[in-house]
């Protein structure tokens, strides 16, 4: 074999290599889930309206989901009305966020009593089903509900937690996305305003990741599912 | 006593078989790379229905949405396949049923895609898998380093470059734990004790395809969503972790095993199968540190084993090993990963002191100073690692009437480590030098190491510890030991044996430039990383302080062209070999190493005649040569009048030949 062909051979089989790490790579990378952006939704300055739900079970009949029994956070896209399975999300900086979280999945009652309490928000404080409230004390809740997730942001402060709902109800959401039009939900609202620029994680407190060892693992440690990024830009 | 010094049987016959002639079976029938990798799908294919029929419906498995147990079940049997597919089990499983096995030992270039019984053949094989492994955990540093160009802007999210990390982490450790016992140690042991195979040809086959089996698991755990915990697998997290754990977890278990039988196989050899003459005192430094380093395999992996066990069946079953809240204890994978892991830290330091150490008096044409310093040094090394463990622990609420003592068994090791580099310096002391490119990776590693090993003196001191636990720095003082020690003193290795081995010469101009950008860069990667851990940069998390942007692209940029510097290694190494070879003297280095006394590349039964070895081989500056051995020990007898042979008689007696049974006769090449 001449040494022209034993270069093109070689050439040849690193061209193949680069292929094959470039597509597994970018396949790789391709698996994260997808940003919402609220960037565009309101004029500048405007107060944002962040939607958002959790669903007990993300559910088999949306499609793709790695983990369909899992627990899941969903955000409406502003501008279709649209559930996306995501936990990502652009927002304005320096700007006021209203929140709504739709809240379908069960509760129980918190291991630990501090993640009851409402802060970081504007007031210190949020409204479920319309009333205001400061603390959600898990074991007087109506109908022994608890609590069923929270949505925490740490480096900005926020706790808010999510009542859960009876699941002997009739209307209960077996799997997501659910619609709050026609089934069984609590409702909270609150406020708060970005600072600058950054990255903020966000993610429910309580442990939901069944199965795991305390909760601990699964939907509660997966980016897309429990865990998400607030991604405050300019 | 006597030396037995006959021909081995058959030798001076003995011819290296045409291609294909010691299998009976036609090529397209006998088992290969590909049946190997067909049964490992099938394989696990298998395991994974089994773990559902298990499993399935079990309380913790519906409610997780995920069953470990067919995962772990489906790799077990993949890994099973992949043996059976290769052939590893068909002479245990012939014998198990009272039959003879059918040999499918081939010649021809298919060999080394087949379970191959010649220590020659798995040197080579290993020396490819282990630059598989690296050069993959390399891809994955350059996606670390690309995520850190910019602490506010993401390419990866921060599950996946957690999952990255520990990807790396993994394999890196994997491919260091055998980087130079297996392509080198399997390759060379034998000719530096002139021998004619290693002792147990089927285990030195074994590990080698438990170690590919490792690769393939480990890759595993990206595509089944990575793991969290890095490299070190920290219980409970690995008990919260997904199924990219299983693959953690059994891929370690497997490696493990491989381990094991690498570092008995190499005991066994170097004890028994030493040429007459060869006492410890002969034996070449090179040879010492494998030895020792396979003390470490085979004592210290069988903790990670059971640790991987016990972690798999508090995944699986469940049991509650790990679990704090169930009876366990967290602190039991903490101790046991440990009590593996820092004897795992010189099982990739040694066999690095090894090479430099050997190829330094060649290239200083000197003897090895203090070579007996120089030994005792490498055991005591060896010895004081299983104490030492529990520095990895300081932060993790251990007793801390415990963290003194444990600071002071950290700080005794650099005594037996400073043997080792004073030994260097002094062979290197008043030498002329001959600045071959194996000997710019000696003297990069003395540079290196050095700066590893300060760095380490500092981690072990309690205080120092408790401030830069877990950030840049302590990455980057592994890094400088590991990679600027271990991984300079192999490619001086490969650099110095290719014309052994292979009997072509790498290009000495491309060498030069290989590295020349691996030294450059490698500290210009990893020495700003020790002022980024300065500055508190945690390790294993995505982002960081906006104020130490500069230093990390600088890191970046630098690691980019580090990795570049391989890819020039890639192509001298293709170059050289394939594309345009040129052939090698016989003995280029003019060394005096009982591996180049024969010819180059080793005829398939290594030596014609058992040598008998006369003296060390590092006496470069007599004025008069002497011999390292006697290469035709037929006239041995006619010589034994003389004094190099009474001395040679001497030696063999209170090493070589009475130690285990090294008899020529006993030696056949064939398996």
């Amino acid at each position: 074999m001449s040494r022209s062909w034993r270069i093109a051979i070689v050439l040849g089989l690193f061209a193949c290599a680069v292929v094959l790490v470039v597509f597994t790579a970018m396949a790789y990378i391709a698996t994260s889930p997808p940003t919402v952006s609220y960037l565009d939704s309101q004029p500048p300055g405007a107060t944002v309206h962040l939607v958002m739900q959790t669903d007990g079970v993300v559910g088999s009949a949306t499609g793709g989901a790695a983990h369909p029994t899992w627990v899941s956070y969903r955000i409406r896209t502003p501008k279709t009305h649209a559930w996306t399975h995501t936990t990502l999300v652009y927002l304005p900086a320096h700007s006021r966020i209203d929140v709504t979280i739709y809240q379908f999945d069960s509760g129980s009652p918190l291991r630990n009593q501090h993640f009851g309490m409402v802060t970081g928000t504007i007031g210190n404080d949020a409204k479920l089903n319309g009333k205001t409230f400061k603390v959600l004390n898990s074991y007087d809740t109506p109908n022994g509900q608890g609590v069923g997730h929270t949505f925490t942001v740490p480096s900005l402060g926020i706790n808010v937690p999510l009542e859960g709902n009876d699941t002997s109800k009739k209307t209960f959401c077996t799997y997501g996305p659910c619609d709050p039009a026609t089934q069984l939900h609590t409702k909270t609202t609150f406020a708060f305003t970005t600072p600058g620029v950054g990255n903020y994680r966000f993610q429910c407190f309580i442990p939901c990741g069944g199965g795991r060892y305390a909760g601990n693992g699964g939907a509660m440690q997966t980016l897309g599912y429990m865990g998400g990024f607030l991604e405050v830009r300019a | 006593m006597s030396v037995d010094v006959t021909p081995a049987v058959g030798v001076g016959e003995v011819q290296p078989p045409a291609s294909g002639l010691l299998s009976r079976r036609p090529a397209w029938l006998s088992q290969n790379l590909v049946t190997a990798l067909i049964l490992m799908v099938a394989g696990y294919a298998f395991g994974h229905w089994i773990g559902n029929v298990i499993s399935s419906g079990r309380v913790w498995v519906t409610t997780a949405a995920e069953n470990d147990a067919a995962i772990v079940l489906g790799l077990l049997f993949g890994v099973v396949g992949w043996l059976l597919g290769i052939g590893a089990l068909n002479y245990p499983l012939a014998k198990l049923i009272g039959r003879d096995t059918v040999p499918q030992e081939r010649t021809d270039w298919t060999k080394y895609f087949r379970f191959s019984l010649t220590h020659k053949v798995v040197g080579k094989q290993y020396l490819i898998m282990v630059l598989l492994f690296f050069f993959t955990g390399g891809l994955l540093a350059m996606a670390i380093r690309t995520e850190l160009l910019t602490p506010t802007t993401h390419i990866i999210g921060p599950g996946t470059y957690i999952s990255i990390v520990g990807e790396h982490g993994t394999i890196m450790m994997m491919m260091a734990s055998s980087l130079v016992v297996g392509p080198l140690g399997n390759y060379l042991i034998p000719l530096m004790i002139g021998s004619r195979r290693m002792a147990f040809p089927r285990i030195e086959a074994a590990s080698f395809w438990l170690f590919t089996a490792g690769y393939f698991v480990i890759l595993t755990a990206l595509p089944l969503g990575g793991f969290p915990t890095g490299w070190t697998g920290y219980a409970p997290l690995q008990n919260q972790a997904g199924v990219g754990m299983d693959s953690y977890l059994v891929g370690f278990l497997v490696i493990s095993l491989g381990m094991i039988l690498a570092g008995f196989n190499q005991i066994a050899t170097i004890i028994n199968y030493r040429a007459p003459g060869l006492t410890w005192g002969r034996m070449s430094i090179f040879v010492w540190s494998v030895l020792i380093t396979s003390v470490l395999l085979a004592t210290a992996s069988p903790t990670l084993t059971i640790a991987c066990v016990a972690g798999l069946l508090d995944r699986t079953v469940p049991t509650a090993f790990f679990l704090n809240v169930h009876g366990g204890s967290s602190y039991l994978w903490q101790n046991l990963f440990w009590f593996f892991g820092h004897p795992e830290v010189y099982i990739m330091a040694l066999p690095g002191f090894g090479i430099v150490a050997e190829l330094l008096p060649v290239f200083c044409r000197k003897p090895l100073f203090a070579y007996r310093v120089g030994a005792a040094g490498l055991v005591g090394v060896g010895l004081l690692s299983y104490f030492v463990w529990q520095h990895h622990l300081f932060q993790s609420g251990i007793n801390p009437d415990m963290r003194p003592l444990f600071m002071l068994t950290t700080e005794l090791i650099s005594i037996p480590t400073g043997f080792v580099f004073l030994i260097g310096l002094g062979t290197i002391y008043k030498s002329k030098m001959r600045f071959e490119v194996p000997m710019l990776f000696c003297l990069a590693f003395y540079f290196n190491f050095l700066i590893g090993g300060i760095t380490g003196v500092f981690l072990s001191d309690v205080p120092v510890n408790v401030t830069l636990h877990g950030g840049f720095f302590v990455l980057s003082h592994f890094h400088y030991t590991i990679l600027g020690g271990l991984v300079f003193a192999f490619f001086g290795g490969v650099y110095y044996w290719t014309p052994k081995v292979l009997g072509k010469t790498l290009n000495k101009r491309l060498g030069q430039i290989h590295f020349w950008m691996m030294f450059v860069f490698f500290n210009l990667t990893f020495f700003p990383l020790f002022l980024v851990g300065l500055f508190d940069q945690p390790r294993r998390v995505f982002e960081y302080a906006v104020r130490l942007q500069t230093l990390n692209d600088f890191a970046s940029v630098s690691a980019y062209l580090l990795g570049a510097s391989f890819v020039v290694f890639v192509v001298n190494f293709v170059w050289s070999i394939w594309i345009d070879p040129k052939t090698a003297p016989a003995n280029p280095w003019d060394s005096n190493g009982l591996e180049w006394q024969t010819e180059s590349p080793p005829p398939w039964y290594n030596f014609e005649r058992i040598p008998v070895v006369l003296a060390d081989p590092y006496h470069y500056s007599e004025p008069v040569p002497v011999p390292v051995a006697d290469l035709a020990p037929d006239n041995f007898a006619e010589a034994a009048g003389n004094g190099v042979a009474a001395a040679a008689m001497a030696g063999a007696g209170t090493g070589g030949a009475s130690s285990g049974g090294s008899s020529a006769g006993t030696q056949d090449g064939s398996d």
